[in-house]
């Protein structure tokens, strides 16, 4: 192609509108496209999905269903309470870790440089990811789910009903954390690695969350049992747990109560998140550090 | 007249430790530019300049400590958003960085077009065009982590150019290319210029390439700008330290050789003399060194010098830094 | 110092000895020491990880019964001291795969290999330095493990004679899963990526080697599989013994220390030369210091 022909391809004018909603998209569709490039990745955790649902199998075996009674979700097995603990749990970790990773990924290969000067509103950007970590992370959620219900006869409740409140119930656990998570970011960008960080607070929060065994059992420790109901996780967990083993839905009083007090961490948690975000792009945009290659 | 880039005393200070020991580096110090519509404008300095931090607080993507710009009459710090619209950004020595390396090179471009608000039917038909002129169409589906250097830069050139901006900040864009792909960047941003009327702001630390393309150049270093010329009176000062390097055998009386030979009618002056171990050279300044050379080398056979080369000495920054403060000394 | 000095100084000459292999190994300890002792962040990251998920167990054992696990001869202790041991030996396996292959990976991303290899050590002196370092911080781990286990009530048959089979399983455990770890090293300096065999084994070894429940409760054909793990004979001795009381007197415990010395006996060599296949290929294709 010669230099005139394409200058007379630049003479053409064009409306350029902004569009969010396009900005979103563009992020997702180009980082789904990179997830997908990982495929070994995706099968080795698959792989090990598989092999961890197995193994919950066999531990669950050994569980004396008297002492399990008291969990206080009627007469299930321990199998379908831990399916639907370890399922959220992974599913929380890995759409908040899945941001400050590709984020910090961003920075250490500087792409994250055109962007900042590019047309998109950081909001844009952190939604589009977000949605590709929803989306990947979905598929480790359901896939567990299918195993433990179609393989495993683990007896989960799933009508229509149940599952709309699951729904609505998870979403709102990710967005109770997606201030967390924001705030995460916001202190990887500045520290370039955080992502100790937020496994510290994954583990902290599996153990307190009581993904593997009732909290009436933590109650001997009045201190970490306190503070497990300092964490969204163990409302959005027990409301999982009440609508999943129980068959109750959003209507019932205690997933109802449940909820709000998600509601109420959103409101905290997100302000702060997003004020910690701006904090850190600025104080990368003054230090000079958008990129590090 | 309006500006399509204006800075008002822009300041940047570094602060980075190094072993534990604080290093402060002004990077840009109180730096006022003017570039006017439509100008092809230079930046020319050493590395550690200040260039690509400059260039960078006018891409929004670096905070200045003080001061301000205004990009197409939008304020950098006010109005972030409207003066992105007005510019396309390359920066050629990250030698190929800030690609997604697991996309190809069309999704590469197709996801800046979005994030830059290009309609899709338009962005296609350029995305097109782009990739064949930089030679990359063969490639276009192959992921980037598979592509060369050269290739790599190509694709970043095209992304700068895909939203058709009115002004391009083109912070090295010959560095790691090849002669012939870079020929054909300098006539594709000279045609951008004459036809299109596109301000490009140019940085780069090779004077010729400078001198050849802008119509205006600045000189940086350590931060401030310490010359804003005409490429006229570039080549003014770059002829003024035009140069020619005798390399001598013997080290023995290097100096008294270099006396010698400034006798010379060709010959303006001794710059300086390098004696070691292994090369003895002397460089002198000269009006002209194809007319110097011969004289040279005339005078050097009448002495009965031994010399392994006489040669044409490039000009480095420091000669135009000591030609820059006499001038400022003798005005 | 101008150039002079350094000539007369690198012309003196020292008679540069072989260094003794140990000493060779030391300092590659030493080296993997500080560069980690760098991290500290992520070691107390790592150990508070370690105690949480020895909590998580405990409160767990609270809900099971212990007789499938009295039923397979481990008498001491419930379900809490059996998944300690499992939870502390095992990571024996994590370590000696991931570990070595991603130092390993790293060592070939940041070229330092390349340097290594040229300094005149030989590459199963290398090898050896690489491992060892990682087997010591695994048996810190194991004591932390035990320790915070202690606290929380595991509780065991503790003789001389139990306590030194458990040190001749444990050797074994380490002995045969450096092997391995080698051997997946080796396919990683040709193949240049994160192995992703490395994971899938890992997580048939815990599926598989009985680390959180007994064996006899799989179906007969993931015990099969269960037979080919090393881990599966390490953790029933070590079992035997401390929860049994058993030493290597006992025809069980010694039947496990025969398979694993037929297991180490029969991996090692083929481990070594599987590396230095990868190493050879590395230095063919000039690959040792690229991704
Ligand atoms: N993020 C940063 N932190 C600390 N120092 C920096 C940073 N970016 C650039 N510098 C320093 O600022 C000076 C100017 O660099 P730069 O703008 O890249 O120069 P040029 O582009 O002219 O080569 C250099 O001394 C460089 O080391
Ligand atoms: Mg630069």
């Amino acid at each position: 192609m010669k230099v005139d022909q394409l200058i007379d391809l630049f003479r053409e004018e064009f409306p350029r509108s902004s569009s969010e909603l396009k900005h979103t998209w563009a992020v997702f569709w180009a980082n789904f496209k990179i997830f997908l490039s990982y495929r070994t990745w995706v099968i080795t955790e698959t792989l090990s999905t598989v092999a961890s649902i197995a193994m919950y199998f066999f531990m669950g075996l050994q569980v004396d269903a008297n002492r399990f009674i008291s969990a206080g979700y009627g007469d299930v097995t321990w199998l379908a309470f831990a399916i639907v603990g370890v399922s959220t749990a992974n599913y929380l970790w890995m759409c908040i870790s899945r941001i400050s990773h590709s984020l910090q990924h961003e920075v250490s290969e500087g792409t994250l440089e055109p962007i900042v000067s590019s047309m998109i509103k950081l909001r844009s950007y952190i939604i589009g990811q977000s949605i590709r970590g929803f989306i990947v992370s979905s598929y480790f959620m359901v896939g567990t789910m299918l195993i433990g219900i179609l393989v495993l006869k683990a007896p989960l409740i799933v009508t229509v009903e149940t599952l709309l409140s699951f729904i609505v119930i998870l979403v709102m656990m990710i967005v109770s954390y997606a201030g967390i998570g924001i705030m995460a970011a916001g202190i990887i960008l500045v520290y370039k690695k955080g992502d100790p960080m937020t496994f510290l607070l994954a583990s902290i929060t599996e153990f307190l969350g009581g993904v593997l065994f009732p909290l009436n059992y933590l109650q001997s420790y009045p201190i970490l049992y306190g503070l497990a109901w300092v964490m969204p996780y163990t409302y959005a967990l027990d409301a999982a747990r009440r609508v999943l083993l129980t068959g109750a839905t959003l209507a019932s009083p205690l997933v109802l109560y449940n909820f709000a007090v998600l509601v109420l961490f959103t409101l905290v948690f997100m302000p702060i998140g997003l004020r910690t975000f701006k904090w850190g792009m600025d104080r990368i945009r003054r230090e000079g550090t958008v990129a590090t290659y | 007249m309006e500006y399509a880039v204006e800075t008002f005393q822009l300041t940047k200070t570094f602060e980075s430790k190094e072993k534990g020991q604080k290093r402060v580096v002004r990077a840009v110090d109180q730096v006022d530019i003017k570039v006017k519509k439509g100008e092809f404008f230079g930046l020319l300095g050493p590395n550690g300049a200040g260039k690509t931090t400059l260039i960078k607080i006018l891409c929004t993507i670096i905070l200045p400590d003080q001061g301000t710009a205004k990009i197409n009459g939008y304020d950098i710090l006010k109005q972030p958003y409207e003066a992105r619209n007005s510019f396309g950004w390359f920066h050629g020595e990250t030698g190929g960085r800030s690609l997604y390396w697991r996309l190809n090179a069309e999704d590469n471009l197709r996801f800046y077009a979005y994030l830059q608000n290009v309609p899709k039917d338009i962005a296609e038909k350029r995305i097109k065009a782009l990739l064949e002129f930089f030679d990359l169409s063969e490639d276009r589906k192959k992921l980037v982590k598979e592509y060369s250097t050269g290739m790599k830069v190509r694709v970043m050139l095209a992304r700068a150019l895909l939203h058709n901006p009115p002004i391009l900040f083109m912070d090295e864009p010959t560095i790691g290319l090849d002669t012939i792909s870079a020929v054909d960047t300098r006539k594709l941003l000279q045609a951008l210029n004459t036809q299109l009327g596109k301000t490009i702001i140019f940085t780069s630390h090779n004077m010729f390439e400078v001198e050849q393309l802008c119509d205006r150049v600045a000189i940086m270093r350590k931060g401030k700008i310490i010359a804003d010329s005409s490429p006229s009176q570039l080549r003014e000062m770059l002829r003024d330290i035009r140069a020619v390097e005798v390399e001598v055998k013997e080290s023995s009386d290097l100096q008294k050789i270099a006396e010698k030979l400034a006798n010379t009618p060709a010959v303006k002056k001794i710059l300086d003399t390098t004696n070691n171990a292994h090369t003895h050279i002397i460089r002198l300044q000269v009006e002209n060194e194809y007319e110097a050379i011969p004289e040279i080398a005339e005078k050097i056979k009448s002495l009965g010098i031994k010399v392994s080369a006489i040669r044409q000495s490039e000009p480095s920054f420091e000669d135009i830094f000591v030609k820059l403060a006499r001038g400022e000394e003798q005005p | 110092m101008d150039h002079g000095k350094i000539v007369e100084l690198m012309s003196a000459e020292t008679p540069r000895k072989k260094l003794p292999t140990y000493q060779v190994v030391i300092s590659f300890i030493i080296r993997d020491f500080l560069i980690w002792w760098t991290y500290k962040f992520w070691l107390t990251l790592d150990i508070s990880g370690n105690i949480l998920f020895v909590a998580t167990y405990y409160l767990f054992s609270l809900i099971t019964s212990p007789q499938q696990i009295h039923e397979a001869g481990y008498v001491t202790g419930g379900y809490f001291t059996f998944a300690l041991i499992g939870i502390a030996f095992q990571q024996y396996v994590f370590f000696a795969v991931q570990s070595i292959n991603q130092s390993v990976r790293e060592e070939q991303v940041n070229g330092t290999m390349e340097t290594v290899l040229s300094s005149a050590t030989d590459f199963k002196v290398f090898l050896l330095g690489e491992t060892c370092f990682f087997f010591i911080i695994c048996s810190a781990f194991l004591f932390i493990s035990f320790f915070v286990g202690y606290l929380l009530g595991a509780t065991f048959t503790l003789s001389l004679e139990s306590l030194l089979s458990v040190i001749v399983l444990s050797a074994l455990l380490i002995a045969s899963h450096m092997a391995i770890g080698v051997l997946s090293a080796g396919v990683i300096m040709k193949t240049k990526q994160g192995n992703p065999l490395t994971w899938v084994f890992s997580w048939l070894t815990q599926l598989v080697s009985g680390v959180f429940y007994p064996l006899k409760l799989l179906p007969w054909y993931l015990e099969w599989i269960g037979k080919l793990f090393p881990l599966t004979y390490s953790l029933d001795g070590i079992r035997l013994c401390l929860q049994g009381g058993q030493s290597l007197a006992s025809p069980a415990v010694m039947n496990n220390v025969i398979n694993l010395l037929i297991f180490t006996v029969a991996a090692t060599p083929i481990a070594v030369y599987v590396f230095k296949l990868g190493y050879d290929a590395a230095r063919r294709d000039g690959s040792l210091g690229q991704y």
